[in-house]
């Protein structure tokens, strides 16, 4: 292979280590694999409950909140309630979706 | 000394953030597994979309694969690296196979050897256009190219593979893999002076 061919296509290719000029991940593709991890994850039992992760210092969104101070038991309140919020469909399905709950994680992700 | 506390040890002090994380994400804690997607995905994204463009559909079920990959051997890591360039690891890996299934998969354009043959005079691309000109041009270059061609270049010259390693790896004989090159590398520099 000519030398001087190969030395100008790495050339051409050569770029700064990710680490120096990180792109931002699309926060679709952020809420795609969150959810997709959360069904791994339930795949093996149940996810830790909102009570558990609420005492660890984690806010929770306006919907867990309500879980959390009903009357139910730990195996309810493991549930992945994202599941059926429409938040979790927009970020999903849409780049930097409307989504403004303090504590949703979707919404997180659609920050800077 | 428990567990997590002994990977804090021989980890030192800048890992203590990502032993925790780890060990937050394998209780299952919903929020530690939002707070390690929103950490790790940009690295992840960069690492993955430059070595697969211009197939973004591709680089979105990477980064998924990654990730998963990652949750399935997270018990596994140990520290002794930090947790981006464990899981920059596991992507170069991915990014392989991907390279791999695609250039064993898609046909190879064959029959236009003489092109390579024609004396050309090299461009010498990185001195007519700023990095961010040049990276949308590199970008459209390839979304022309015949996918084989595409998957071969970047696979050579993003990813430093050997013509050895890229032959045993896809189970072709190293001249195939020259020759793929070599065609690969004359259609680039063609769409390149074309693109201008």
């Amino acid at each position: 292979m000519p030398r001087e061919e190969d030395r100008e296509f790495f050339r051409i290719f050569s770029k700064p280590d990710p680490e120096v000029s990180e792109e931002h991940a699309p926060t679709r593709i952020k809420a795609r694999v969150y959810s997709t991890l959360i069904r791994e994850q339930q795949k093996t039992g149940h996810l830790q409950s909102i009570s558990e992760i609420e005492a660890k210092g984690h806010s929770l969104c306006v919907f867990e909140k309500l879980v959390e101070i009903t009357p139910v038991g730990e195996k309810t309140k493991s549930r992945f309630f994202c599941w059926t919020c429409h938040a979790r469909v927009a970020a999903e399905n849409i780049e930097k979706a409307p989504i403004f709950w303090p504590g949703c994680p979707y919404a997180d992700f659609q920050k800077p | 000394m428990g567990q997590q506390e002994q990977m804090l040890e021989e980890a030192g002090p800048n890992s203590a953030d990502d032993v925790k994380l780890v060990a937050d994400v394998l209780s299952k804690d919903r929020k530690a597994t939002a707070e390690f997607v929103s950490r790790y995905a940009d690295c992840v994204y960069s690492y993955v979309r430059r070595r697969v463009m211009p197939n973004s559909a591709a680089a979105d079920d990477l980064i998924q694969e990654i990730f998963l990959a990652a949750w399935k051997n997270l018990g596994g890591y140990r520290a002794d690296a930090p947790l981006r360039h464990w899981l920059l690891g596991i992507a170069r890996h991915k990014v392989d196979d991907y390279y791999r299934k695609r250039l064993y998969e898609v046909d190879w354009p064959e029959g236009d050897d003489e092109l390579v043959q024609e004396p050309m005079v090299i461009p010498r691309f990185e001195e007519q256009l700023d990095s961010i000109s040049r990276d949308q041009r590199i970008h459209r270059v390839l979304a022309g190219l015949p996918e084989a061609y595409s998957l071969a270049l970047l696979w050579r010259y993003v990813e430093s593979r050997s013509l050895r390693e890229m032959a045993q790896l896809t189970g072709k004989t190293e001249k195939a893999m020259e020759r793929l090159l070599a065609r690969a590398r004359e259609h680039f520099r063609r769409s390149w002076i074309h693109a201008a």
